[in-house]
Order: C-alpha cells, then sequence, then structure tokens
C-alpha cells in the first residue's frame, strides 16, 4: 500500500446540533490523517467532541462541514449500499461489552453474523473465526465458541467485540474508550491485543479516551479537543513531557499517578466546562485559562505548526 | 485511634443458585482521621462492604456474621431503628452517581434543609447557615443552593452530595467510587475536596474504588480486596510500593503511570472465582503465578508482616524475591 495516502482522512470536520433553540458546535474545523500502521489518540473531557469526530469520520453522523475520504477516496457524499464496502473496512469497538453483544447469540452466532451481512463465502467462516479467536487470545476456540455473552467477564467479552471488529479484515479500527468499562487487572489484556492486532495486521488506529495515560500506552500521535475544537496536536510522549497549550498542561497534572510521592499542587486551571463563552470570538479556553491576556477574548487561535510536528493553538506561542 | 473495626464480617445474598458470599471473613480497621482506600475488581464485595457498613444492603443481603464496632457499638446487630439514628450522623454515604444521592425535582438547598431540620433538629434560620457553610466547604457557591440538580456539572452534583453527607457531621464518611464517573480534571478537583476536607474536619473516610492511582494520590491507607475478602492492608506507601501479596503486586504492574519511563502493561489473566462456590484454599490461587499446592488446599489467614502491614499469603515470607519476579512480564503470562 502506498503510504503517502491515509487510511482515514477528515478535512475541516464540522458538526452543529440545534439544542434548545441554540446552535451548539459539538466538532468545528477538525482535520486529521491517520495511515497503515499508525495509531492516533483524541483526548479530551465529556462533550469536548472526540466521540462525534469519530461518528463523523465512520460515516454514522452527517457532517455539517469538510469532507472524509478514505484510502483517498472522498466518501463524504455516500450514503447506504454505497457505504457497505467502508463498513466492512472501518470497525468501531464500543466502550460497553456487556451490551454490545446480544444476550440470546452464542459466541459463535456473533462472530457469524458480520460475515454473512458483508457477504463473505460460507466455507470461510470458521477458519476466519480460529483465526481471530487466536489473535484476540481465546483459545481454545471451541470451548469459547458455545458460551453465551452472560458466561464471560468483561474482559473476555471485549475480547469477543475486538474479534468481531477484526472478522471483516478492517483497515481501520475505532475504539472509543475501549477499556474504561474493564477491570484494571485486565484492561492491559485489551490493550497488547489492540497493539499487537495494528501492528501485525497494519491497521490503522483511532482510540478516544479521557485518559491520558492508556492514550501513551497504545497512540504515538494525539489530538487534544476542547470544546469542538483541536487545541494541542503532537507525538504523544513528547506532549504528555512537556504539554504547549494551557489545557493540555492542566490535563496532563490532573493525571493521578499509582505512587505516593506525586504532584499535589493545585491545577493549572479555573472553573468548569460549563463556563463556555458566549459567541465564535475568542479563544473557547480563555475563562478557565490561568495565562489568558486580552488577545484571547478577541480572537480565536488558530491551530499552527510551532515544532516540527507539534502544533497548537495558543496565542502563547 | 481506631474509629471502626471489622471483624471476621460474612455478608450473603441469597440467590435462586444458593448462597453468595459477597463478603467472607472481612478484617479491616480505619484509624479516626484517615482516609482508607478499599480497592479492588468489580464483584469482589468492596461495595457490599460498603453497604453492610451503613446498613443498607440490597435486597436478599444480610449480614450473616462477625462484628463491626463504631464508636463503642456494633453496627452488625443494632436494629434498623437504631441504625437510622446513626446515619448521617455519625456516619455516611457518598454513592458512585451523585444522581441517587440528590433528588432531581428538589432544590439542591430544600434537600440539604430536609436532612438539616429533620434529622439535625436545626432551626429554619441555622439550617440555612450551615447549609451555606457546607456549600463553601465544598467549593460551591450558597447561591446555587437555589438551583436543581440537573443545572449542575457532575463534578459540581459530587461536590454537591459530599456537602450533603457532611451535613451533620458525621465522624466516618463511605464514599463509593465518588470520581470513577468523573473526566479527569474534576476527578483531580473532588479528590482535593476531600483531602481538604479530611484535615479540616479531621474526617475518617473509606474511599471505594478500583483505581490505585486514586488510592496512591488521595489515601493514607489501602485494602486490597479480591473475591470477598481482604487479601493485603496496611500504610498506602507500604502496600503500593512494597507488596506482600502477589495480587497486589499484579495489579501494580496493570496500572500506566503516566510520569514514569513507559513499561509493558502486564495483565492479570482469568478472572475472580464465583463466590457461590469460592474454592477451599486461596482463592488467588488460580490467577496466581507463584501458587503451590498448599495454596490450592488451605486458605492463607491475614497476618501481620511487617510494621501495621497484613498481608492472607503462604509465601509472604519470600515476598521480596516474588516482587522481582512480578515485573518481568513473563511471570503473568497465561
Amino acid at each position: 500500500m502506498n503510504r503517502s495516502v491515509p487510511v482515514i482522512e477528515g478535512e475541516a470536520l464540522g458538526k452543529t446540533f440545534r439544542s434548545h433553540g441554540r446552535t451548539v458546535h459539538a466538532v468545528q474545523g477538525v482535520s486529521l490523517a491517520v495511515r497503515a500502521g499508525e495509531a492516533l489518540g483524541i483526548v479530551g473531557e465529556s462533550g469536548c467532541g472526540k466521540t462525534t469526530t469519530a461518528r463523523l469520520l465512520l460515516r454514522l453522523e452527517e457532517p455539517s462541514g469538510g469532507a472524509v475520504r478514505f484510502l483517498g477516496d472522498d466518501i463524504t457524499a455516500r450514503h447506504g449500499h454505497a457505504l457497505l464496502h467502508f463498513r466492512a473496512r472501518a470497525q468501531l469497538v464500543f466502550q460497553n461489552p456487556f451490551d454490545a453483544l446480544n444476550p440470546r447469540f452464542s459466541i459463535r452466532r456473533a462472530l457469524s453474523e458480520p460475515l454473512r451481512n458483508f457477504n463473505i463465502p460460507r466455507v470461510e467462516h470458521a477458519e476466519r473465526i480460529a483465526a481471530v479467536m487466536r489473535r484476540v487470545r481465546l483459545l481454545p476456540a471451541e470451548a469459547w465458541l458455545e458460551r453465551r455473552p452472560h458466561e464471560l467477564s468483561g474482559g473476555q467479552l471485549q475480547r469477543v467485540v475486538l474479534a468481531r471488529a477484526l472478522l471483516p479484515q478492517p483497515k481501520l479500527i475505532v475504539a472509543d474508550e475501549p477499556v474504561s468499562m474493564l477491570d484494571v487487572s485486565v484492561r492491559a489484556g485489551i490493550l497488547n491485543v489492540l497493539r499487537a492486532a495494528r501492528d501485525e495486521l497494519g491497521l490503522a488506529a483511532i482510540y478516544i479516551s479521557h485518559d491520558l495515560a492508556l492514550i501513551r500506552y497504545v497512540c504515538e500521535r494525539t489530538l487534544v479537543m476542547y470544546l469542538g475544537r483541536v487545541v494541542e496536536e503532537g507525538p504523544t510522549a513528547e506532549m504528555i513531557a512537556a504539554p504547549l497549550h494551557p489545557y493540555t498542561r492542566a490535563l496532563v497534572a490532573a493525571v493521578p499517578v499509582p505512587r505516593v510521592e506525586q504532584d499535589r499542587d493545585a491545577l493549572p486551571i479555573r472553573g468548569s466546562l460549563s463556563e463556555t463563552p458566549d459567541g465564535a470570538a475568542g479563544c473557547p479556553f480563555r475563562l478557565r485559562c490561568p495565562q489568558a491576556f486580552e488577545r484571547c477574548a478577541a480572537d480565536a487561535p488558530a491551530l499552527r505548526e510551532v515544532a516540527s510536528g507539534r502544533r497548537v493553538a495558543c496565542h502563547l506561542h | 485511634m481506631t474509629l471502626l473495626s471489622i471483624r471476621d464480617l460474612q455478608v450473603h445474598y441469597a440467590t435462586s443458585g444458593g448462597i453468595v458470599r459477597a463478603v467472607d471473613g472481612v478484617d479491616l480497621d480505619v484509624p479516626a482521621g484517615s482516609i482508607v482506600g478499599l480497592v479492588g475488581e468489580s464483584g469482589c464485595g468492596k461495595s457490599t462492604l460498603g453497604r453492610a457498613l451503613m446498613g443498607v444492603l440490597p435486597g436478599s443481603g444480610r449480614i450473616a456474621g462477625g462484628s463491626i464496632m463504631f464508636e463503642g457499638q456494633n453496627l452488625a446487630t443494632l436494629s434498623e431503628r437504631e441504625l437510622r439514628t446513626l446515619r448521617w450522623r455519625r456516619l455516611s454515604f457518598v454513592p458512585q452517581t451523585a444522581m441517587n444521592a440528590l433528588d432531581p425535582v428538589q432544590r439542591i438547598g430544600a434537600q440539604m434543609r430536609e436532612v438539616l431540620c429533620e434529622r439535625g433538629k436545626l432551626s429554619r434560620t441555622q439550617a440555612r447557615s450551615k447549609a451555606e457553610a457546607l456549600m463553601r466547604l465544598v467549593g460551591l457557591e450558597p447561591k446555587r443552593l437555589m438551583d436543581y440538580p440537573h443545572q449542575f456539572s457532575g463534578g459540581m452534583r459530587q461536590r454537591a452530595s459530599i456537602a450533603l453527607a457532611l451535613a451533620l457531621d458525621p465522624a466516618l464518611v463511605i464514599a463509593d467510587e465518588p470520581v470513577t464517573a468523573l473526566d479527569v480534571i474534576v476527578q483531580r478537583q473532588v479528590l482535593d475536596v476531600l483531602r481538604d476536607l479530611q484535615q479540616r474536619l479531621n474526617l475518617a473516610m473509606i474511599l471505594v474504588t478500583h483505581d490505585m492511582a486514586v488510592v496512591a494520590y488521595a489515601c493514607d491507607r489501602a485494602a486490597v480486596m479480591y473475591a470477598g475478602q481482604i487479601v493485603e492492608s496496611g500504610p498506602v506507601q507500604a502496600v503500593l510500593e512494597a507488596p506482600y501479596h502477589p495480587y497486589t503486586m499484579g495489579l501494580t504492574h496493570a496500572f500506566p503511570d503516566l510520569r514514569a519511563k513507559e513499561v509493558a502493561l502486564v495483565p492479570i489473566e482469568g478472572a475472580p472465582p464465583s463466590l457461590l462456590h469460592p474454592p477451599q484454599g486461596c482463592r488467588f490461587a488460580e490467577r496466581c503465578p507463584f501458587v503451590q499446592k498448599r495454596c490450592r488446599d488451605e486458605s492463607p489467614p491475614l497476618v501481620q508482616v511487617a510494621d501495621d502491614h497484613l498481608t492472607a499469603c503462604w509465601r509472604s515470607d519470600i515476598a521480596a524475591t516474588l516482587r522481582e519476579q512480578a515485573v518481568r512480564p513473563e511471570t503473568w503470562a497465561a
């Protein structure tokens, strides 16, 4: 595959909703590209637009503006049957494995369903299912396939959900908080399976999470979103070591670590997410920013490259 | 001084399949003025333990044995009426979702007044000034007493539910996953409120959580629960940095540390045993990389392994060696 063509590309994506007579800009001017074998993280608080961005990319939500390209092909205007090929190749892993599977279906049936939906010849089913069960390490496969969801733990269910997503041999996996519902002891197992699948199959992956530690573990590059806009973008490790945007700085500082010796200073942030500036002018973060100055209220900072591979939307840079 | 002392506590749920021993022989002490983090995975009995202390077990749950000594009384044997006089006044509860603590159709102020006047026997004027003080205590503006819960953000609701729990100056607060549903910045702010209250009011707290980092950040002591039992407890630093139980060791490697060098995360393969028919030996034996025959045959007692540090593991005498091996991912490979 040509490395220069991204698997998935979003260009200036926008989504507005009408709520109580007001227009809410859930996503504004978000551009991103993920190539084969890459993993991109999207972080931010609830309501920042990270899930909506993923839904726009997966064509589950109609964009109000911008374009979605899959392997260089513009799919923004496609609907229904014209998207079938894309649907097989762009798979979503859900947050809650406890309600992602039909409780009446055996695991075998849950896995056969997508193969039928995407018109995979019947003769291939058994072999494909066996291969994917090996990949998610539910072995021996026969011991699991006849069970029903209630007989499995959360971690085991999420492996089945992963298996189901991998069955149609996708090029893109989007995982929305893939481990947040799972016990800490089994999270690492799921993340390791996802990492291995991406490396070995050359998948493009997008992880959505509010957990920076998780994002760092699986994503080389990360977008930070605040109120529908990308405020910072860059290599994950560099961004965590030296955040540029004041919001990213607060986000990094807020993450507790499993050690007693740690920073307990007050966070460099004010107020709460409910303090949203009215109108489109100015920086969306200015009311919570400890470093805001006059210009921040006057005009919104654009996302600009300030160092190699690092982009930030802030007048301080 | 020990404020709460739990000994050999048993909590059973009657189900169609038999008796589920959700809490099975728990020993735990809570010193006055300290925050004890109760960690464990879902289904380990940590929420059941919290509810048993409050005397608010759901449906078929009941205390089947053991004692809960709190300020000279055994909560396990008190009648519902006697417990009701202690709830709010001496011990209170903060649930995971603040919406469960707050009535959606009543203003925050009215809910506080109800607790302060009905339960606390304060006059309306006294109640108003106390409610305002409580709001300030948790970092909310007193004028927001006029708001309904839906007008609050998630973090503000959790602050309000903490204020409500503190209304009648309890000595002990049981908080069940109080920050789990919150975003990381709000989570940090709520944890800071809890720590600040502990220091200002000399409050004792049991903080139920699955998150080791929350325990490290906010707690003085840690108690690790597995399959209905406490497997390790002690000062938070000792438990996190020099654990004696293999389950605790596993948990510390399963968790990412944002400010440390990146290392491979190692899962603890498998799942906890059914509490309907728990195994006769150590309950962690099935998942433990250091398991021996004795572990499967006999259940290890919770014993002192270091100063103020308890563990239930037959191999705690060689814990230092196990710790070294536990660091290596291949140790945990299934």
